[in-house]
């Protein structure tokens, strides 16, 4: 039920529209947004999959998010690899941390899941600002140079709103084959019941570890993706106002359906975004303190009145008005 | 018959595994053979439970061997034991709750199967071939307990004795050898169980070993060809069920009354 596809309409019409806005927008602005939209909806979609449908209270999304974007960083800005290879090199590295730090850490449930992942988000954070002759330290990596692939370079907003955001959909794109597959029946079974999951041939250990790899992949690639967007990466990034920033977005948009967390984000950046432009000319130095108190409370209401987010309302709705149009034909 | 090693499929010896203090399983041995259903019954606390579950791996022996088909399983883990034919239900479900009906039976499945992680996300042809088998297979499972019609309803709307079918179905799928079913008949109406008898019936005509832990009396009398009686984690009778029934320590330990 979970990972029903949706409507192939649904996804071309999402394409569609991602593919006409930056022509349908005024300046970069938009589309520059939007490239945020697309990073963080990536890793937002990662992190959701990992609680929602595996159980796993995994928080270690923005450690791999940073060091896929320092280990590209770094490769790239001291010319040892060209780009598009060092995005490869970190992908292979972070996917051997999560597998070594996951076969122990997965072992671990809930909570205490949580608290381990935790740790590891300060102590990467903690360990990149300290080690200022490889990563900059506190002052950032400087000197990344842009994306280039076979002689083309990427260059502006417009050109890294199309990367990110193919980059997203097809993350996501490849979540909804996984979850209504062998592999996602087992990931989901996990979540439900690790006992009977075991009595049915699937192997717990193993699953969870395949898993938690998985989405340190995709939280690398974003990572790496980003950091030659921005041309530029601090630890602090990467850090707690992230992964708050993260559980916001998978709140407001929902767990329960793949897409929910991908609508969080475009609501949350959205919002903050116009937010901003309209408290600047009102109350310029509590700009950040309104901010704060309005997602506070938006996230209280969303919690009481659609517990499942916007995506589980949305779905509610469509749901409703399948048995109106049912009832009437 | 039973001493020899080709009519015996399940070999439990001198199995103990205590909690805390107390033995749950207290030296207890029998066997199962091949194509029979074997019944294990018992006051509440008995054991039973803890049996099922030990063979199957989700709880370490503290001592003692299970051997099936030969071979030694004890202390395997669970999907390693579940591999080698043997499948199980659970007395209370344990079925995958966010799942639909035919969901949970593919999960039965799990074990032969085989495409990967990569092959299922970007949908190649191999795993599409795959999933299409699969879902063929576990829709033959529903047909099989009756539950062909509830195929697409999540496991929530089910009754629960529909819900004891998926297990079943779950289990079924896993094209065992060797099937252990916990208190299939509990809290089952009269016309419900009279469906399961006949399911059982029907999956014993297909060669499958049955090992059954049940309350139900008359239930478990009427099927079982062989009866193993748990008091306190210790083994007090083995037999037919016209022995077991007429055994005093059976009458005093578990029924009270006359059967």
């Amino acid at each position: 039920m979970k990972s029903k596809r949706p409507l192939p309409v649904l996804w071309i019409l999402v394409i569609v529209g991602l593919a006409v806005l930056p022509f349908v927008t005024p300046g970069t602005y938009v589309i520059g947004v939007m490239c945020f939209v697309a990073f963080y909806a990536t890793l937002a979609c990662g992190m959701a999959v990992l609680l929602e449908q595996a159980g796993l209270f995994s928080l270690a999304a923005p450690t791999f998010f940073g060091l896929g974007a320092y280990v590209a960083g770094i490769l790239a800005a001291r010319e040892i690899l060209p780009p598009w290879a060092g995005i490869i090199v970190a992908a292979v590295v972070v996917a051997a941390i999560a597998y070594v730090i996951g076969a122990p850490l997965l072992r671990l449930r809930g909570y205490y899941l949580a608290c381990a992942t935790f740790g590891l988000l300060f102590i990467v954070e903690i360990a990149l600002a300290q080690s200022g002759e490889i990563t900059g330290g506190h002052d950032g990596l400087i000197g990344i140079p842009p994306l280039s692939v076979f002689g083309f370079t990427l260059r502006g907003d417009l050109h890294y709103y199309f990367v990110s955001w193919g980059f997203c959909l097809g993350c996501l794109w490849f979540f909804f084959n996984l979850m209504s597959s062998r592999v996602g029946r087992a990931v989901r079974a996990l979540h439900d019941s690790e006992i009977a999951a075991s009595t049915v041939s699937i192997n717990v250990a193993r699953c969870k570890l395949h898993v938690f790899v998985l989405t340190a992949v995709m939280a690398s690639v974003a990572g790496s993706l980003y950091c030659f967007y921005l041309q530029f990466t601090t630890p602090s990034m990467f850090g707690f106002p992230l992964l708050v920033e993260l559980f916001t977005m998978i709140v407001i948009g929902g767990a329960t359906t793949l897409y929910g967390p991908v609508l969080g984000a475009v609501v949350l950046i959205w919002l903050r975004e116009a937010i901003h432009v309209y408290l600047k000319g009102i109350l310029p130095k509590l700009t950040a303190e309104v901010d704060a108190v309005f997602f506070g409370v938006l996230i209280v209401a969303i919690l009481i009145f659609m517990p499942e987010g916007l995506a589980g309302g949305l779905d509610r709705l469509a749901h409703f008005g399948r048995r109106l149009l049912g009832k009437s034909a | 018959m039973a001493s020899q090693p080709d009519s015996v499929l399940l070999d439990v010896q001198n199995l103990s595994r205590s909690f805390a203090g107390i033995h749950a399983l207290n030296v207890v041995s029998f066997s199962v053979e091949p194509g029979r259903i074997t019944s294990v019954i018992g006051p509440n606390g008995a054991g039973k439970s803890t049996l099922i579950n030990v063979i199957t791996g989700v709880y370490t022996p503290d001592s003692g061997g299970i051997s099936f088909a030969g071979k030694n399983i004890a202390a395997l883990p669970a999907h390693v034991v579940a591999s080698k034919g043997i499948a199980r239900t659970f007395q209370l479900e344990e079925l995958f709750s966010s799942m639909t009906v035919i969901e949970n039976a593919m999960t039965g499945c799990h074990g032969k199967s085989r495409s990967g992680m990569l092959a299922c996300g970007f949908a190649l042809p191999s795993a599409r071939r795959e999933e299409k088998r699969i879902h063929d297979e576990a829709m033959e499972c529903l047909t099989m307990v009756g539950l062909e019609e509830k195929a697409s309803e999540p496991i929530s709307r089910l009754p629960l004795g529909e819900r004891k079918l998926v297990g079943i179905a779950r289990a079924l799928c896993m094209k065992p050898s060797f099937l252990m079913l916990d208190e299939p008949a509990g809290g089952l109406a009269g016309h419900e169980v009279e469906r399961l008898v006949g399911l059982i019936h029907s999956l014993l005509e297909q060669g499958l070993t049955i090992l059954l832990v049940e309350h139900n009396m008359p239930f478990v009398m009427s099927l079982s060809e062989k009866i193993v009686v748990l008091d306190a984690g210790v083994k007090i009778a083995e037999g037919p069920p016209e022995t077991v029934k007429n055994d005093e320590r059976v009458i005093k330990a578990y029924l009270g009354q006359e059967l």
